[in-house]
C-alpha cells in the first residue's frame, strides 16, 4: 500500500502509529510550540509545563525539538507495573490517570525523557497528540514539526 | 481576577542577604503597565539624586511586562538602573528567554540593591532564593560562567544573566549577557552588577502565566501573527536580520566609516547580509516566543578564526566594529564582536571607542601601544584594545575603559572633537547628518544618544510623516515626529515589546493583547499616553541626577563638519538647526526653555512635580 501524508510518502504494508516528525534543521528554538502545548494542557503558559522539549546545543547553533515518538516498541508501556499505559485504537500511547500510581518507572525508561510526573498530580503524563490535532504542530511558524498519520485502523476524528 | 502579571516583585538586598516580596499595586499597573514604566517609577522612587551608580544604593532592576512569557509574539525584558556611563536613567533591553523565566518563577521583576561582601550569584528556583558563592567564577567569561553555573546546579535548562571580566572591572559600558547571544548591552548595566559583586542571576520557574481572557488573547495573537506575516519589513528581517541595513545605510549615507568621518563604505556588502550569509550563517536562532527570528546563527568555518560559533553580526556591531574601523572582513568583525560578548563589553561603545582611538592616534593625540599599529583597518589593534579595555590594562586600555567622553577629556586638546557621544553614551551607527530628526532623537534620548528611542530614519528617507511631507535635511517638522515615536516606543516598552515586532503589529493589536492578558480596558492611545508619562518621569529623574539640559546636543563632528560623501554630502546639523529643533521639541513637550517639564505638564500627567 502507498499513502501520502503531507510531504512524506511511505510505502509500507503495515499500519503505522501517528506521530510528530521533527525537523531540527528548521527549528529556530522559539518555543512557540511549547507555549501552545502548555496552554492547551494547563490553560497557562510555560514551556516547562509542555509535553515536548527543545534541546539547545552549542551556543544555540542547533535547536533539537524532542517529542514522544508514540513508539512501536514503547518501553514505557512495557515497564508500567499497573498497565496504566496502553495504545488506543488510533495507535496513540496513552496513560490512564486513574490507574497510574506515580511510580515513575516509565519516566526512568523513556530514552528521550518524554514522560514526566505532573507537578501537581504526581501522575505520569506524556504527549497524547491533542486528540488528533497537535497544538504544537499548528503553532510552529517554521514547519519544524509535522504530524504524520498513516493507515491506522480507525481514523482520528478532530474535535 | 486572573491576569498575566505575577503581581509581585522579588527584592534582594545583597548587603545583608535579605530577600523579600513586594506586591505590585494596582496603581503601578494602571499608570505604568510594566517593563520600562515599572523600572522608571521604581528607580525614581528608590534612587535619590547624587547616588553613585556603582555604589550599594543604586538599584539594579530586571523587569518584565504583562505580555512577557505569554504567546504574544516577540516580547522581551529590560534592565533598569542608573548608568555609570551617563550617570542618567538607563533602560537596556534583552531578548532570549531570561525575562520569561523570571515570570515563570512567579515575579514581575527582580529588584537588587546593596553590595555583597564577596563574589556571589543569585539562584532563584521559584520561591526558593539562594545567594551562592561565586568566588571561583570571578574572572570567567560570559559563556563559561553560564555553563559552569548550569553544571553546578545540574540543570542545563536554567536561564542565566551574567557578567564577564569587564563588568567585574567596572568598565562603565560593560554589558549583561542573557542566555547566549542576547545582551542588555548599553550604558553599563554590567558594571552595576559588578559593583554589587554579583556575577550572575540564575532562574528556574515552573509557574504558569495565565491570561484573563484566553479566547480573546488567542484571537489577538492570531491578529498579531497575521500582521507580522504581511509586513514586508518583517519578511526582510526574517531573511537577513538587521545585517541587510549595512548596504542600505551606506547607500543612504548614514553608515559610520572611520569614526563617523565618512558616511559610506565601498566594502559594505562584505559586512552586510551577503557577506555574512556566505561566510557565517547556517540557520536561524529566534528569541523565546518570536516567530520572526531576525538572528541568524552560524560559525566561522575557515581562516584565522575558524571553529567559532557566531550569532548574526547585527547592524550596529557590523557598522561600529566594521566600517567605522575600516575593517571589511566579516569573519574578523564577528571575532571582535564575540570577544566583546565574552568579556562582557558593549560592542557598540567599544567599536566607537576604538574608532576614536584610531583617529586620535592618526592625529597624534595618543600613541600606539608598544608593538601595535593603531590604525584604521588593523584587526589586531582592535583586538588588543578590546582586551585592554576589559581588563583596564595600563595605557590606552585604562584610558578608553572610562568611556569616550571621559577619555577625550583626559587626553585634552582637540580630542573631545573626535568623541562621538551624547550625554556620554557613544553614538549608535546611524550618522544623523542626512536625517536631522535622528539628530534630535539623539539630542533628547532619555538614556543619552540612542537610536532606539525614536527611530526616524524610515520616515525621513521616505520624506513623509503622518501624511505630511518632510525634508530629511531640514530642522523643521521634526519635533512632533520624534516625540510621537519616543512616546509610543516608551509606551510599548512597558509590555515589554521587541522593536522589530512594532514593524508589523499595530497599536490596536497590542492594546487587544494587553486587555485580554490583564482584563483591563485598554485602547491604542494608552501606549502613547503612558509613554509620555514615562518620558517626563525619566526627564525628571535625569534632571534630579544633575543632567545639564545644555547637554541636549550633538557631537561636534555632526555640527561643525559637513558630510564629505553620500547623498547628503555637504550637510551638517548646525547650531541653529539644533536650536530650532530643541525649541520646537521643548515647546511641544510642555517643557520650559531650559528643558524642564513645567508643573502644569507634570500635573497633567499625574507626576509629582
Amino acid at each position: 500500500m502507498i499513502f501520502t501524508c503531507h510531504k512524506i510518502t511511505i510505502d509500507k504494508e503495515a499500519a503505522i502509529n501517528p506521530f510528530i516528525h521533527t525537523h531540527f534543521d528548521k527549528c529556530t528554538g522559539c518555543s512557540i510550540c511549547q507555549l501552545a502545548c502548555s496552554m492547551d494542557l494547563t490553560g497557562g503558559y510555560n514551556p516547562r509545563r509542555s509535553r515536548l522539549d527543545i534541546r539547545h546545543k552549542n551556543e544555540h547553533l542547533f535547536h533539537m525539538p524532542v517529542v514522544c515518538s508514540q513508539c512501536e516498541n514503547a518501553y514505557c508501556m512495557q515497564v508500567c507495573p499497573v498497565n496504566a499505559i496502553a495504545r488506543d485504537t488510533h495507535g496513540i500511547v496513552k496513560i490512564d490517570a486513574e490507574k497510574c500510581i506515580g511510580c515513575a518507572l516509565c519516566v526512568q525508561y523513556c530514552p528521550v525523557d518524554m514522560i514526566h510526573l505532573d507537578i501537581d498530580t504526581q501522575k505520569a503524563v506524556k504527549c497524547e497528540l491533542c486528540r488528533g490535532n497537535p497544538a504544537c504542530v499548528a503553532a510552529c511558524p517554521n514547519g519544524a514539526l509535522e504530524f504524520i498519520t498513516g493507515p491506522v485502523k480507525e481514523p482520528i476524528t478532530h474535535d | 481576577m486572573t491576569d498575566a502579571y505575577a503581581n509581585k516583585f522579588l527584592t534582594i538586598d545583597l548587603s545583608n542577604g535579605s530577600v523579600s516580596i513586594l506586591p505590585v499595586c494596582d496603581e503601578l499597573k494602571n499608570r505604568y503597565i510594566g517593563g520600562k514604566g515599572f523600572g522608571a517609577k521604581l528607580l525614581t522612587d528608590g534612587v535619590p539624586s547624587g547616588t553613585d551608580p556603582l555604589g550599594p544604593q543604586n538599584m539594579l532592576l530586571f523587569m518584565t511586562g504583562p505580555l512577557t512569557g505569554t504567546s504574544a509574539p516577540a516580547m522581551r525584558g529590560c534592565v533598569v538602573t542608573k548608568s555609570p556611563l551617563t550617570h542618567l536613567f538607563l533602560d537596556s533591553y534583552f531578548g532570549g528567554s531570561f525575562a520569561a523565566e523570571i515570570k515563570y518563577a512567579g515575579y514581575d521583576g527582580i529588584i537588587i540593591t546593596g553590595r555583597a561582601d564577596r563574589p556571589v550569584y543569585v539562584w532563584i528556583d521559584d520561591d526558593r532564593v539562594e545567594i551562592r558563592d561565586a568566588s571561583d567564577l570571578w574572572g570567567a567569561d560570559i559563556l563559561e560562567t553560564n555553563l559552569r553555573i548550569k553544571a553546578e546546579l545540574a540543570d542545563d535548562t536554567i536561564k542565566i544573566a551574567d557578567i564577564g571580566p569587564a563588568g567585574e572591572n567596572l568598565v562603565p559600558f560593560a554589558l549583561i549577557g542573557c542566555e547566549f547571544n542576547r545582551q542588555a548591552g548599553r550604558a553599563g548595566a554590567g558594571a552595576v552588577m559588578g559593583s554589587k559583586n554579583l556575577k550572575a542571576v540564575a532562574v528556574r520557574g515552573t509557574r504558569l502565566v495565565r491570561v484573563n481572557d484566553p479566547k480573546g488573547f488567542a484571537r489577538a495573537c492570531a491578529t498579531a501573527l497575521s500582521e507580522l506575516s504581511q509586513s514586508p519589513d518583517i519578511r526582510a528581517l526574517a531573511l537577513a536580520g538587521t545585517a541587510a541595513s549595512v548596504e542600505f545605510a551606506s547607500e543612504t549615507g548614514l553608515l559610520p566609516h572611520k569614526n563617523f568621518t565618512y558616511s559610506t563604505f565601498d566594502k559594505a556588502a562584505k559586512l552586510g547580509d551577503k557577506g555574512q550569509a556566505k561566510h557565517l550563517w547556517l540557520g536561524t536562532n529566534a528569541c523565546m516566543g518570536c516567530p520572526i527570528g531576525c538572528a541568524k546563527i552560524g560559525a566561522v568555518r575557515t581562516g584565522k578564526y575558524k571553529g567559532m560559533v557566531t550569532d548574526i553580526v547585527e547592524y550596529e556591531s557590523a557598522a561600529l566594529m566594521g566600517s567605522n574601523l575600516g575593517i571589511s572582513d566579516v569573519r574578523a568583525v564577528a571575532h571582535l564582536v564575540k570577544l566583546c560578548d565574552l568579556l562582557g563589553l558593549d560592542s557598540m561603545s567599544c567599536g566607537s571607542l576604538i574608532g576614536f582611538a584610531m583617529e586620535a592616534c592618526q592625529k597624534g593625540l595618543i600613541a600606539s601601544p608598544p608593538g601595535i599599529d593603531l590604525n584604521f583597518g588593523n584587526v589586531a589593534a582592535a583586538q588588543h584594545l578590546i582586551q585592554a579595555i576589559a581588563f583596564r590594562k595600563d595605557g590606552p586600555g585604562a584610558l578608553l575603559a572610562k568611556g569616550v567622553r571621559a577619555a577625550a577629556e583626559e587626553i585634552g586638546g582637540s580630542a573631545p572633537d573626535l568623541a562621538l557621544h551624547t550625554k556620554g553614551l557613544e553614538t549608535p551607527a546611524w550618522g544623523p547628518r542626512g536625517v536631522s530628526g535622528m539628530g534630535l532623537a539623539y539630542m533628547t534620548g532619555d538614556r543619552g544618544g540612542c537610536h532606539q528611542r525614536g527611530f526616524t530614519v524610515p520616515y525621513e528617507l521616505a520624506e513623509e510623516w503622518e501624511g505630511k511631507k518632510i525634508d530629511p535635511l531640514s530642522p523643521q517638522g521634526k519635533a512632533d515626529m520624534v516625540i510621537a515615536l519616543q512616546n509610543y516606543s516608551a509606551g510599548t516598552d512597558t509590555l515589554v515589546k521587541c522593536d522589530f515586532g512594532t514593524f508589523g503589529i499595530k497599536a490596536d493589536t497590542y492594546a487587544d493583547l494587553l486587555a485580554a492578558a490583564t482584563g483591563r480596558q485598554k485602547n491604542a492611545d494608552c501606549f502613547s499616553q503612558t509613554g509620555e508619562r514615562i518620558w517626563n518621569l525619566t526627564r525628571q529623574f535625569n534632571l534630579a541626577q544633575g543632567m545639564d539640559p545644555c547637554s541636549d546636543t550633538l557631537p561636534r563632528r555632526f555640527v561643525q563638519e559637513p558630510l564629505p560623501d553620500g547623498p547628503a554630502k555637504g550637510h551638517k546639523i548646525s547650531e541653529s538647526d539644533m536650536a530650532i529643533m530643541r525649541k520646537a521639541y521643548y515647546t511641544a513637550r510642555g517643557w520650559d526653555n531650559m528643558g524642564k517639564p513645567t508643573t502644569k505638564t507634570l500635573r497633567r500627567l499625574g507626576i509629582e512635580p
